[in-house]
């Protein structure tokens, strides 16, 4: 659970142009929190009191905590709806339809949406065609021919012709502005395999504001600048997985890790996948998942609950409930050999090796956080002591007991950056004699002693965050189906045994149970070469 | 403007396979709150708020004999106390022939034990009790900070203050943070997006200069233990230090507990912090770089230096920047090249000013290599019109309100109080500087903006650096100037 809760700090990269003052470390800042810490909290009422809980009769439900030191409240709006509810051809879609999200209703974003929905309406006919005729073209051995060529040229002229009618009509990211002109801050949203979420922080009385666009987009968005905003997505897949190094690394990995089960799609998608949606595919992915019995609206700060139950009633109340989605039925099945892949890139090695493990819910997810916490949690962790510290062999190492999602089976990963001239060949030993060495030998008592300590005290930590508290509740309310589950498992992790951590690293940490993928260097043989800084050439 | 520091979002962690939307990055201001809008209007364009008196707490400013700075404000709403110390030191401050010492004194004054504890101890003694204890050294200030139960706060401070006053420096943590040094050199080269914020601030500062200069393998491997030893002892006092407390505590107590562990310390000679202009030949010189490197996308920065944060123009060039590309998805650059045309992910614009050095105005995207072109074109028509046009009635109303109506952002924690204080204190602000910012954003008019824009956004005189493919990305820089590349070698 450590892991599923915490969120790494890293070192932006922005920070080169940054100001000196920047802090610059970042030693696992964690963020996560607990409602069950007894004597840690005397002196406040206990916290698990402190969450009220309401269900409207659409099946949207409500989380709240009242925190009253500033007039500011953050809410996280969370739906049980992810990368994994996609289908066949179709990956990419659920982070696109995030991205629509934020194009308008049919109030917010247009001047005149009686006017603006029948070009919307031919401007998605002619661009599905368009993209359909540019896939035959393009799957022709001979090349279109000049007549395709000529219907390909007038699908786009027509195109074009649409998106400037269509555009009189938009007033671009409108919901964006009505919230900053209100003070709102932190406006994002985020899709991952498992959930797709949406996040602002506002002055407290600006909630009324925040109802009513929220419920409006909740109940009747509207896809204008589809064309535009799928082009987007594409330099975000660029930018993310296709010149990132480890983007790509991960990306290959998993998808190598994961045959029959979605996990192993990127979130972003496939980069054809995602030239090929279409506007009637993202409006159908929405009516099917974005109802408000899959939303969980968590809200922290200054706020009057009473009110504030009031409030989403009037509005969010209205919104009829979705049919359940089809049941996601594939099951991966069970690895039968040991699998390898190299990535190649222009950058220096590194390595990640994952293991099957159950999900969400099993006895032994809970103790996989056990393991993820003595390996890598701090510069006492087993791997940071022998493989940084001690063998001088890695530059970083890592562990996460829930690779790339939650609720479903997923992967325990472990990664390593070798510290040159050291190999991966030579990092991947280590890191296997470590495996191994949890098999032999018990965790001493004081090892768990002290994972037991950091989670009560990150969860404390993490509860100093409006942001981050309304995150959590939202988070485990979506993927456990009730928020709870964050005080449950940390009573499970507290019960985890010396005997639960060998018998799990003996059940799970197999050879013909794991992936391996390693990122080489692009066009040398991992040599190292020895030049002078870079300097300009004239 | 000032804005709330920190991580830049967790999203980024490439373990979280999960896809923030837009850039962060929002003005922050203070105004406050009262309930409620009038519940029968539901046009949310036409909803309105009013106001309320807000007053954040006071932290208590206290000195001790030699010369240290406490900025103290109880909080007991969680059982944690934290302490922040900013020092006057930083990487301006390393010899010439051995750039990447401050930074190494840093991290070693974390790792390499003190105060009499090895630094196994250290380490073993931190970690068993959940404490979070981070020092490091940037280019113009140093950072530390303990964050700690307040049951072990005592034990926690001994520790914190042993690793500032008295690092040991252990040989074998010294040898490793040089090789990571080493290493994380050797893999500078491997993000494009790195490449391109090093190579820009070295177009701008040149590549001597204390805010762009880099460590390199030579200069790292030429730092010895004595060099960190003699770092700490002539750049750290107590005199050039600032703690920040907030949490769990009874103030008195803190202030007697914070004297026994610092007040026996001796005042020493605290640098002076001053980093040269940039000469103004250098400035007006236009430059477009490119350097080859095998990607799908160009990742452009462009931009030239610009004024610092105590400069009569700057909020009316903060704001000026805020429309043109500095507040995501309200700004024109979003709206041009994200929204309606579909050429980047990320792009905007920012002024990076502080009070020690020039700041840096830059516009940013990574586009696909056949619109390079086009969205350097934009950039520059947009930047055209800023200077040719006074902004809209709206644009200015709707940057005004957003920072006056976000101001409270900035007090919403104990800490964040403290530690602007703490900031503004560093940098030789007055306390209020934030409230002055925010009295000349509400007097600002368009003309104030316009003035700025023609004054401070310089199309003649941009620095533009591109990291892409090698090939084509040369022709399509060449409208904008005279081409030339940045040769990396592989080690950085």
């Amino acid at each position: 659970m450590k892991s599923k809760l915490r969120l790494r700090c890293r070192l932006s990269e922005d920070l080169v142009l940054g100001r000196g003052k920047i802090l610059i470390f970042c030693l696992g800042l964690i963020l996560s929190l607990n409602f069950n810490l007894g004597p840690l909290l005397a002196e406040s009422p206990s916290l698990a009191e402190r969450v009220i809980e309401h269900r409207l009769a659409n099946g949207l439900t409500v989380l709240m905590v009242e925190r009253h030191q500033t007039p500011v409240v953050s809410i996280n709006i969370t739906f049980a709806v992810g990368g994994i509810n996609e289908q066949v051809g179709q990956t990419g879609l659920a982070h696109l339809y995030e991205h629509m999200a934020f194009k308008g209703t049919r109030v917010i974003g247009t001047t005149n949406y009686e006017k603006e929905k029948p070009i919307l309406d031919e401007l998605a006919l002619v661009g599905t065609e368009l993209d359909q005729r540019q896939r035959e073209a393009a799957a022709k051995s001979g090349g279109a021919t000049a007549e395709e060529r000529a219907v390909i040229e007038s699908l786009q002229n027509r195109l074009l012709e649409l998106q400037t009618q269509a555009a009189q009509y938009v007033v671009g990211n409108e919901m964006a502005l009505l919230y900053q002109r209100h003070g709102g801050v932190g406006l994002n949203a985020s899709t991952g395999k498992d959930v797709t979420r949406y996040m602002i922080s506002l002055p407290s009385n600006r909630l009324p504001l925040w109802a009513t666009i929220e419920s409006d987009r909740m109940a009747d968005p509207v896809l204008r600048e589809f064309y535009k905003e799928r082009g987007v997505v594409m330099e975000e897949r660029r930018l993310r997985n296709d010149d990132s190094p480890n983007g790509l690394l991960f990306e290959t990995f998993t998808s190598t890790a994961f045959r029959a089960h979605g996990y192993g799609v990127p979130t972003i998608g496939w980069g054809s996948d995602i030239l090929s949606l279409t506007p009637a595919d993202t409006e159908a992915f929405f009516r099917t998942h974005y109802g408000p019995n899959r939303a969980t609206i968590a809200l922290v700060g200054d706020i009057n609950p009473k009110e504030t139950i009031a409030l989403i009633e009037q509005t969010f109340g209205k919104i009829p409930p979705a049919p359940l989605p089809p049941p996601l039925v594939t099951v991966e099945p069970e690895q039968r050999g040991e699998r390898r892949i190299e990535v190649e890139f222009d950058a220096e090695p590194a390595i990640v090796i994952g293991y099957h493990k159950p999900g969400l819910g099993h006895p032994d997810d809970d103790v996989f956080d056990v393991i993820d916490a003595v390996l890598s949690d701090g510069l006492t962790s087993r791997l940071h002591q022998t493989l940084v510290r001690e063998k001088r062999l890695a530059a970083s190492v890592g562990s996460d007991a829930n690779h790339p999602g939650v609720r479903a089976p997923n992967l325990f990963i472990l990664t390593a950056a070798p510290l040159a001239p050291r190999t991966t060949a030579e990092v991947e030993a280590a890191l296997y004699e470590e495996i191994e060495r949890l098999k032999r030998e018990p965790v001493s008592p004081q090892e768990l002693e002290k994972v037991l300590n950091n989670l009560d005290a990150d969860l404390v930590r993490g509860l100093r965050s409006n942001s981050g508290l309304a995150s959590q509740l939202s988070l485990y309310q979506a993927v456990a189906g009730d928020w709870r589950y964050i005080l449950t498992s940390r009573d499970k992790v507290a019960a985890v045994t010396a005997g639960d951590v060998q018998r799990v690293a003996k059940q799970y940490f197999t050879k013909s149970n794991r992936t391996v993928a390693v990122l080489v260097k692009k066009g040398t043989d991992n040599t190292v070469a020895a030049n002078p800084v870079g300097e300009v050439r004239p | 403007m000032r804005q709330v520091r920190g991580h830049r979002s967790g999203w980024r962690s490439l373990r979280h396979v999960v896809r923030a939307l837009g850039m962060p990055a929002i003005l922050l201001a203070s105004v406050v709150v009262a309930y409620s809008a009038d519940p029968t209007v539901s046009d949310p364009r036409t909803m309105t708020f009013k106001p309320v008196e807000f007053s954040p707490p006071e932290p208590e400013r206290v000195v001790l004999d030699n010369g240290m700075v406490l900025y103290l404000l109880e909080d007991h709403e969680l059982p944690l106390v934290t302490i922040t110390a900013t020092m006057r030191t930083g990487s301006w401050l390393d010899p010439a022939d051995k750039i990447g010492l401050a930074a190494m004194t840093g991290a070693v004054m974390r790792t390499g034990g003190g105060g009499g504890l090895s630094a196994e101890q250290v380490d073993a003694e931190l970690e068993q009790f959940a404490v979070d204890v981070g020092i490091g050294i940037g280019r113009q200030s140093g950072s530390a900070s303990l964050d700690v139960l307040s049951k072990d706060v005592k034990r926690g401070l001994e520790i914190f203050a042993g690793l500032l006053r008295a690092p040991a420096f252990d040989p074998a943590r010294v040898e490793l943070a040089r090789l990571q040094a080493i290493e994380g050199i050797r893999r500078r080269q491997d993000n494009p997006g790195s490449i391109v914020g090093r190579e820009f601030a070295k177009m701008l500062y040149g590549a001597d200069h204390p805010s762009a200069r880099e460590s390199s393998l030579d200069s790292v491997k030429r730092i010895t233990r004595d060099d960190l030893v003699a770092f700490h002892r002539n750049t750290i006092h107590p005199n050039g230090m600032i703690l920040g407390v907030t949490g769990d505590f009874n103030k008195d107590e803190m202030v007697a507990s914070l004297r026994k562990a610092f007040g026996e310390w001796k005042k020493g000679m605290v640098s002076e912090l001053k980093i040269p202009d940039v000469p103004e030949a250098e400035l007006s010189r236009p430059v477009v770089r490119f350097v080859g490197k095998d990607t799908s996308q160009t990742h452009l920065r462009v931009g030239h230096l610009s004024i610092k944060e105590n400069d009569p123009d700057y909020v009316a060039l903060a704001i000026a920047n805020d429309i043109l590309g500095g507040s995501s998805f309200r700004s024109r650059l979003f709206n041009d090249v994200r929204t309606k045309r579909g050429l980047a992910y990320s792009v905007g614009s920012r002024l990076n000013a502080g009070m020690h050095d020039q700041g840096v105005w830059l516009m940013r995207a990574e586009t696909k290599l056949t619109s390079t072109q086009e969205v350097i074109e934009r950039f520059v028509a947009n930047i055209e019109r800023m200077r040719a046009e006074p902004v809209t009635d709206a644009e200015l109303a709707e940057a005004k309100e957003a920072y006056v109506n976000s101001f409270v952002f900035s007090f919403s924690s104990s800490s964040a109080i403290v530690s602007r204080l703490v900031e503004l204190e560093y940098d030789g602000l007055p306390k209020d500087f934030l409230q002055q910012l925010r009295a000349k954003v509400v007097q600002l008019t368009k003309a104030d903006v316009l003035a700025a824009a023609k004054k401070h956004l310089r199309p003649g005189q941009l620095k533009i650096v591109a990291v892409g493919s090698g090939e084509a990305l040369p022709k399509a820089l060449a409208t904008f100037g005279d081409v030339k590349e940045i040769k990396l070698s592989p080690e950085g």
